[in-house]
C-alpha cells in the first residue's frame, strides 16, 4: 500500500519538475537573447568606432556575457584565434558544438550571426549584425509576451499530468 | 634569421601545412599558389612543387585566413595584397573590383603570392648612423629587410629617436600590440597610415631625428617625402629600381632627386648585399 503512494508522489513529483523545468528553460532562453541582444548591439558599436578584427571584437563582445553564452564566445574567438575553419561560419558551427547546452532559440539566432560573419564589408558586416539583433529582439518580444500565464501554466500541467497518472495508476 | 613561421604556416589550409613546414621552414621566400594548379615553393635553394593542385576553396581559405576573417580590416585589398599576421605579404590576382573608375577589391580569387617576412639583424652592419638615405632594389631583393636593420640599428646606436610610417604593416608587423621584430628601444612605430600623412604627423607630434619609410611609389609618397625636407630631419625611404639610373629615369622622383636630400643610397644587390653609390652631379 505504502509503495503505491510514494510512487504516486514520486510520479507528481517528476512531472511537476518537469514542468518547472520547462518555464525555467523559457526564462533562462528569455535572458540569453536578452544578453545577445546587448553583446551584439556592443559588436555593432565597437565595429564602427575601432574596425577591430573579429576575432577581438568577439572576444570584447564574450565580456558582455555569461554562462553558455560567454561559453559559446570564448570557443568562438578560439577557433577564429587557431585558423583552421576555412570561414567564420564554419568557425561557429565549431563553437556551437563544444557547447550542447545553448538553448535552441538563442542556438539558431547564434547560427544566424555565424552566417553574416566576416563576409562582408563593415557596413555589410553591420547589417549583419542588425539583422541578428532584430530577429532577437522579436523573439525575446514574442516569449515575453502573457510569460506569466504561460509559465503558470506549464508549472500547473506539469502538475496536473503528475497527478492524473498517478490517479490513473492507482 | 627571425620570421614568424607559425603565422604563415596557419595562414595555409591544414592539408598543405605540413609540407610546407617540411620543405621550406629556413630558406622559403614566396609561396606561389594558383588555381588548378600545384602550389610552388620559391627557395633561396632553387624551386619545388607540391603534389595536390589548389583549389578556390584553398585560395578562399588563405584570403579569410589572412585578413583573420575580417574583410574590412583588409583596405590594402584593394591595392592587390593583404599584409597577413606575421607580415607576410598576400598578393592578390583574379577579377577585380571597379567602383567609379577605382579598383576597390579583388573577387574570385585566382592566383596568390605569399612574401615569406624575415628579419636578418646585422644585414646593415657598416651603414652610417646618420644623414638621409636611399634603398633602391628589384622586388624581393630585400630592401624592406636592410631598412628594417638599419632602423633598428639607429634605434639602438644612432643620436636621437627614430620614426617610421609603416603603411602596409610589413616592416614591424605586430600581433596583439607586440611587434613581432624587434624595432629597437627608440623606435616610434605609425602603422597603417598613408605615408605623406603619416610623415606630416611623426614631424609635429614625435620629435625624431630620422623619419623611416617603406616603399615610395606613388606621388603623394613623394610629395610626404618633400614636405619634410631641411626640417632637421633625416629621411630613410626604399624604392622600388634596379639601378640608379633607373631610379633617375622615373620623373615622379626628380623633385627628390633635385633636392639632393639623400647623402648615401644603396643598390640591393643578390643574396641580401649591396652596394653603395652616389647620386651623379
Amino acid at each position: 500500500m505504502n509503495y503505491k503512494w510514494i510512487g504516486a508522489i514520486l510520479i507528481i513529483v517528476g512531472c511537476s519538475g518537469f514542468g518547472f523545468m520547462i518555464a525555467a528553460g523559457c526564462k533562462r532562453e528569455e535572458r540569453y537573447l536578452r544578453e545577445l541582444y546587448s553583446a551584439l548591439e556592443f559588436m555593432a558599436a565597437e565595429l564602427k568606432y575601432r574596425l577591430s578584427p573579429l576575432s577581438e571584437l568577439i572576444a570584447r563582445a564574450a565580456e558582455h556575457t555569461s554562462g553558455t553564452l560567454w561559453q559559446v564566445f570564448s570557443a568562438l574567438d578560439r577557433e577564429l584565434a587557431g585558423q583552421i575553419a576555412p570561414n567564420a561560419e564554419a568557425c561557429m558551427r565549431a563553437a556551437l558544438e563544444q557547447t550542447p547546452s545553448i538553448p535552441p532559440l538563442t542556438g539558431k539566432m547564434l547560427r544566424m550571426l555565424g552566417k553574416s560573419l566576416g563576409k562582408f564589408d563593415v557596413s555589410g558586416q553591420l547589417s549583419g549584425i542588425a539583422l541578428v539583433r532584430e530577429a532577437c529582439n522579436e523573439n525575446r518580444k514574442r516569449l515575453e509576451r502573457d510569460r506569466t500565464e504561460r509559465l503558470r501554466s506549464y508549472r500547473t500541467l506539469g502538475v496536473c499530468a503528475g497527478i492524473a497518472i498517478a490517479i490513473l495508476l492507482i | 634569421m627571425v620570421c614568424a613561421w607559425q603565422a604563415l604556416l596557419n595562414l595555409l589550409p591544414p592539408p598543405m601545412r605540413q609540407d610546407v613546414d617540411r620543405l621550406g621552414r629556413d630558406n622559403l621566400q614566396e609561396l606561389r599558389l594558383r588555381k588548378g594548379m600545384c602550389p610552388e615553393l620559391v627557395r633561396s635553394n632553387g624551386t619545388v612543387r607540391l603534389r595536390e593542385s589548389v583549389t578556390s576553396e584553398m585560395l578562399q581559405y588563405v584570403v579569410n585566413a589572412a585578413c583573420r576573417y575580417s574583410p574590412w580590416t583588409a583596405s590594402t585589398a584593394a591595392d592587390g595584397y593583404i599584409t597577413a599576421q606575421g607580415g607576410h605579404r598576400v598578393g592578390l590576382c583574379g577579377e577585380v573590383v571597379v567602383r567609379n573608375g577605382i579598383m576597390c577589391d579583388v573577387r574570385c580569387v585566382t592566383s596568390l603570392c605569399i612574401r615569406v617576412a624575415r628579419d636578418f639583424p646585422g644585414i646593415g652592419k657598416g651603414i652610417p648612423l646618420t644623414g638621409s638615405m636611399l634603398i633602391l632594389g628589384r622586388p624581393g631583393s630585400g630592401k624592406t629587410t636592410l631598412l628594417r636593420d638599419i632602423i633598428r640599428t639607429r634605434s639602438e646606436n644612432g643620436q636621437g629617436s627614430i620614426a617610421v610610417v609603416d603603411e602596409r604593416g610589413e616592416l614591424f608587423p605586430s600581433f596583439q600590440g607586440k611587434s613581432c621584430f624587434s624595432p629597437g628601444s627608440r623606435t616610434d612605430i605609425l602603422s597603417g597610415c598613408p605615408k605623406g600623412q603619416g610623415i606630416e604627423l611623426l614631424l609635429r607630434t614625435m620629435g625624431p631625428a630620422t623619419i623611416a619609410v617603406d616603399e615610395i611609389t606613388a606621388q603623394e609618397d613623394c610629395n610626404g617625402l618633400l614636405k619634410a625636407l631641411w626640417c632637421g630631419v633625416d629621411l630613410i625611404a626604399t624604392a622600388h629600381a634596379g639601378s640608379l639610373r633607373d631610379f633617375m629615369k622615373r620623373t615622379i622622383y626628380k623633385p627628390l632627386l633635385d633636392s639632393r636630400v639623400f647623402s648615401t643610397v644603396l643598390v640591393m644587390q643578390a643574396e641580401k648585399t649591396w652596394r653603395e653609390e652616389r647620386i651623379p652631379l
